[in-house]
């Protein structure tokens, strides 16, 4: 009896003529219910062959394939915006890395340049320096030492980074209470992160050199160094550094 | 309510959200929307599957729909343009189709063909279900048989049926169940009768 009353309801509902609140409940049943789900497509047919309307019999499941579509396309946009937002975070991420990358890679080369540009000023400077050293200094190589005192403190400084002042690419040696050995130092650290790309022996050479030009220079008068150039002048302290490992070879 | 009219109730649900209503408007369609399709298709799992996807379409642009003209006027040109741009896509990527011979069964590929409506046995199904629905609306009693031919066939709504047939609204209701009972216990009969259990309709 309650079962002739739905189908009743169904055949009213297949022609829109069941009250808006019937037709909700109504709705939920066939959901659930294939035997009134085959009902209604076969109202349809009824309708279809009573009017001589070509119908072809569709495959079985035909109704539930759509309704899986429909949620199948539902759920697309939403794993597609997941999809994006994680997509845009993980460019973001490897912006970022990427940017901080080539910052890293940018200064640690700018500090090298420099240094590697002010070591060559120096040398080139210095080696002025020193051939006219024996009668007297130069202005040309007071105003050469000058430039490379300058250069060389501005490349350190570019090479040193961080809030404690510790150079990336070499040790700091150790500090000196001195002024004077403190500058010579200073140019050995260039010249120390120059010989990165010097030879080995180079490298080992200016070591050795630095380290023996700072013992005698703490025996040695505060004011001059051997050659007479002021113990504050890089290119004297060069030319010591020089000297010294001219010596020990 | 017209048909037109019932339809349109079913849209302005899934308009407001109530998704089951399509599935009872695809459950209506479907067989006239597969037979369309494969007026391009002629191919009927490819005409299935171009319906589906005219069905989805379909779909996504109703809430566009405002009900100027008839939901099944609307669908059918929607399911007409899917059809000619799938036939377009597959004449520029012709597709080339290999017969696997040796796992093929005979009995399955039988069973398949039943359900083919391009097919003689699936033409002969239809035919069937016509002369089925046409014998058994012959066999009815007068007054159901007026009412539903008033509703199917001229569309009348049941108040317009009832002031044609002079009878309450709740008595043509009643009549067009009975009248659709009769008519369907002999098509089930089809169905079970050899070409297929009800629920492949489904």
């Amino acid at each position: 009896m309650i079962q002739d009353e739905v189908e009743s309801q169904l055949s009213a509902m297949f022609d829109g003529e069941l009250p808006q609140t019937e037709c909700e409940l109504l709705s939920r049943r066939i959901d659930r219910d294939e035997n009134l789900r085959a009902r209604w497509s076969r109202y349809a047919l009824i309708g279809a062959a009573m009017r001589s309307e070509p119908v072809a019999t569709a495959r079985s499941g035909f109704a539930r394939r759509v309704s899986a579509a429909l949620r199948g396309a539902e759920h697309q946009p939403r794993l597609a915006r997941g999809r994006k937002m994680l997509l845009s975070a993980a460019l973001s991420a490897s912006l970022v890395v990427t940017v901080a990358g080539v910052s890293i890679s940018l200064l640690r080369g700018a500090a090298v340049d420099l240094g590697a540009g002010t070591v060559a000023r120096t040398l080139g400077a210095s080696g002025a320096a020193a051939g006219a050293l024996p009668q007297a200094p130069t202005a040309g190589g007071q105003d050469a030492a000058i430039l490379a005192h300058g250069a060389a403190a501005a490349s350190v400084a570019a090479v040193r980074r961080g809030g404690n002042g510790e150079p990336v690419s070499y040790v700091t040696p150790v500090s000196m209470a001195s002024g004077n050995t403190a500058l010579r130092t200073e140019l050995a650290d260039l010249i120390v992160a120059h010989s990165e790309y010097s030879t080995p022996l180079m490298r080992r050479n200016v070591l050795s050199a630095l380290v023996s030009n700072e013992d005698a220079a703490d025996g040695a008068s505060p004011g001059a160094t051997a050659t007479g150039m002021p113990a504050n002048s890089p290119a004297a302290a060069f030319d010591a550094t020089t000297a010294a490992s001219t010596a020990s070879r | 309510m017209g048909p037109d009219a019932s339809d349109l109730s079913l849209v302005r649900r899934v308009q407001r959200g109530e998704r089951g209503a399509y599935d009872l408007l695809v459950l209506k369609y479907q067989h006239k929307v597969v037979k369309l399709v494969m007026r391009y298709l002629r191919n009927p799992a490819d005409a299935e599957d171009v319906a589906q996807e005219a069905f989805v379409k379909a779909y996504r642009a109703l809430p566009q729909f405002r009900g100027d003209s008839a939901f099944y006027t609307w669908l059918y040109r929607i399911a007409i343009n899917t059809a000619k741009n799938a036939l377009a896509a597959r004449e520029r990527n012709p597709v080339s189709y290999e017969l696997d011979l040796q796992n093929s069964d005979e009995s399955s590929d039988m069973v398949s063909r039943l359900k083919d409506p391009e097919t003689p046995e699936g033409l002969a199904l239809t035919e069937e279900i016509r002369d089925t629905v046409n014998h058994a609306i012959e066999q009815l009693p007068e007054d159901l048989r007026t009412a539903i031919v008033l509703r199917e066939l001229e569309g009348m709504s049941y108040e317009e049926i009832a002031a044609s047939m002079d009878c309450p609204v709740g008595t043509v209701r009643s009549r067009i169940f009975r009248a659709r009972e009769a008519i369907d216990r002999r098509l089930r009969e089809v169905f079970d009768g050899g070409l297929g259990r009800t629920e492949e309709l489904v």
